[in-house]
């Protein structure tokens, strides 16, 4: 399973292999790659709201596009991707299967991100990642917008394709001594967030040919001048994006999962939870997509039921973090750098669950509807969660896929300035929402507290990018020069890995 | 019977509890300030929030330093020894 780089392979054996390490390979590259891209954006929109009026970005047209753009990229072309590139690495060999069920379905479910990223990034849409109608369907201009529906319609064909093979790789090709309670969590997590998919997105993939239709004038679901309704783009958006956030979230604690028993010393404290709260957090996703529209006249009753349905999934998110926190009391923990990255993923996890307790809260929702609150708290969940327990598996994998050692000291520079940088950008924005502060906008006026809440963040999203510069120098360096890893124990914690990658595994 | 004592509060407190707002009524026609209730309970909210956010995160650094590898007090674990985790 190790990128051999001792004998390396010519490029086109891999980009054209099926075997699920290579195509693993392949999700992690290019996922990477639109990480940094996306976050490219990400530090050009806080440069531009550092001071009020024009500053980098010429106009608010651009900023749209720069925004849209950084949010598509950043959720469909760079979350899931990774998400499937662990779980194209390492599910087979937890369910000791000797490839993905689909291996071919495997590889043409990679192979469609990136014609769907060039569709996205050339086009550069303007109607935010949401395609907001009726503005996206009446006046976005062009074929940006009909761009980014079909590079999204691709990105959803291969998200369900991703899907189907892996729920039939661990339900169906797991070995027959492994019972389903003996999977490990991670390959739970894949089955829980690949159920959600195949659940969730054809009603997107459904609003999306709805609002293609209707930009093409044959239809008016979405437009209110032929008598369609742009709030029932908002329903269908968000039946498919709410349970979306779980799909994002549901695996980045699958890879928490792995990463904390081992650098505790000790077994997960409670996997038949872990496993529950997956189940219980895939099923109450679905109660809970009309929360984001409490401000869209919806009843009483119909609030009432969303706010609870909401609500319903703190239980499941507590036992998570209680899981966490009860493995690693008793234990003998070392901080390596992915165990970094896991603690600092649960600290920000239940915050970032606080803030949207708030916004779940129908009274209070109203406060910050639409302003800089929702932001810190969907980036906190994004970047303070998701991201925190993808890079520290990033790390954890890291010797497996190249047989060498990423720099420790890189690892921990990196996180401790991602860890400020996220505290000062996304909590600042949860008091700037307070303060008034509406979002998406381009431009704010001169209020002094507006203008030092928004150039603290802007100083947190550039000491995140110089964290960046500093991961991609790690991961560069340590792929060509780092030291071979021993890859029984690469961090020498005193014992062989609990799954069997190597030696139990002839197939690896 | 005093073992029952405290059951029995219990009981007397749960069985009062649809009283309650008979005696809390507010005097009628009282002015009712929305935005300020609204701000009231997204303060006494994030006093809870707080609190809870203090003794998560509290337990997080705990855990930390009582049970880094480095701290005197640390020893390796039944599973480590057993070679089993």
């Amino acid at each position: 399973m190790v990128m051999e780089l001792a004998r390396p392979r010519p490029i086109w054996q891999i980009m054209f292999s099926t075997h699920h390490t290579d195509v693993g390979l392949l999700y992690l590259i290019t996922s990477l790659a639109f990480m940094f891209m996306g976050g490219a954006l990400a530090l050009s929109i806080r440069a531009e709201l550092f001071f009020p009026g024009a500053q980098i970005i010429g106009d608010a047209m651009t900023f749209n596009r720069i925004f849209t753009v950084h949010g598509t990229t950043l959720i469909f072309l760079f979350i899931l991707p990774f998400a499937s590139a662990v779980g194209n690495y390492f599910v087979p060999i937890m369910v000791r299967y000797k490839d993905m069920a689909y291996p071919k379905l495997n590889a043409i479910a990679f192979w469609m991100i990136p014609p769907a990223g060039a569709l996205i990034w050339l086009g550069f849409a303007d109607f935010t990642w949401y395609a907001t109608p009726p503005y996206s369907v009446i006046s976005a201009p062009g074929p940006a917008a009909d761009m980014w529906i079909f590079g999204l319609k691709i990105l959803g064909v291969s998200s369900i394709l991703g899907a189907i093979n892996f729920i039939v790789t661990i339900l169906k090709c797991k070995h027959p001594d492994m019972p389903i309670s003996r999977v490990p969590l991670l390959a739970w997590s894949f089955l829980s967030s690949s159920l959600i998919v195949l659940v969730a997105l054809p009603t997107f993939a459904a609003a999306l040919l709805m609002l293609l239709t209707d930009r093409l004038g044959a239809s008016g679901f979405f437009n209110p001048a032929v008598g369609g309704d742009p709030i029932a783009y908002a329903h269908l958006f968000w039946f498919t994006f709410h349970p979306e956030v779980y799909v994002l979230v549901i695996p980045a604690i699958g890879m928490m999962y792995e990463i904390i028993p081992r650098f505790s010393r000790k077994p997960i404290f409670s996997a038949s939870s872990g496993i529950a709260a997956f189940v219980l957090l895939s099923i109450v996703g679905f109660a809970s997509w009309a929360h984001h529209m409490y401000a869209t006249g919806m009843s009483f009753t119909e609030k009432t039921v969303f706010m609870v349905g909401t609500l319903a999934a703190v239980p499941a998110s507590a036992m998570h973090v209680f899981n966490f926190l009860a493995t690693m009391w008793g234990g003998r923990i070392r901080f390596s750098t992915p165990m970094l990255w896991a603690i600092g993923g649960i600290a920000l996890f239940f915050s970032a669950g606080a803030g949207g307790v708030v916004n779940s809260a129908m009274p209070l929702d109203f406060v910050t509807h639409d302003s800089y609150w929702v932001v810190g708290h969907f980036h906190l969940f994004v970047m303070g969660t998701i991201l925190f327990g993808s890079v520290g598996y990033l790390y954890y994998m890291f010797p497996y896929v190249t047989g060498r050692m990423y720099n420790e000291r890189m690892g921990n520079i990196h996180f401790v300035l991602s860890f400020v940088g996220t505290v000062m950008v996304f909590f600042t924005q949860h008091v700037l929402g307070l303060f008034g502060m509406p979002r998406r906008v381009y431009d704010y006026p001169p209020i002094p507290e507006w203008i030092a809440m928004n150039q603290i963040a802007s100083v947190g999203a550039m000491i995140i990018g110089v964290s960046m510069v500093i991961f991609l120098a790690n991961m560069l360096h340590s792929t060509a020069r780092g030291r071979p890893a021993d890859l029984d124990d690469p961090w020498g914690l005193g014992a062989k890995y609990y799954y069997p990658y190597e030696r139990k595994n002839p197939q690896h | 019977m005093t073992h029952r004592a405290p059951s029995l509060a219990i009981l007397a407190l749960a069985l009062s509890i649809p009283a309650l707002p008979a005696l809390a009524a507010t005097e009628p026609g009282e002015y009712l300030d929305r935005r300020a209730e609204i701000w009231n309970l997204f303060f006494r909210m994030m006093t809870v929030a707080f609190t809870i956010g203090t003794v998560v995160s509290g337990t997080i650094v705990w855990l930390c330093l009582r049970f880094r590898e480095s701290n005197p007090k640390a020893a390796p674990t039944k599973y480590e020894e057993a070679g089993e985790w």
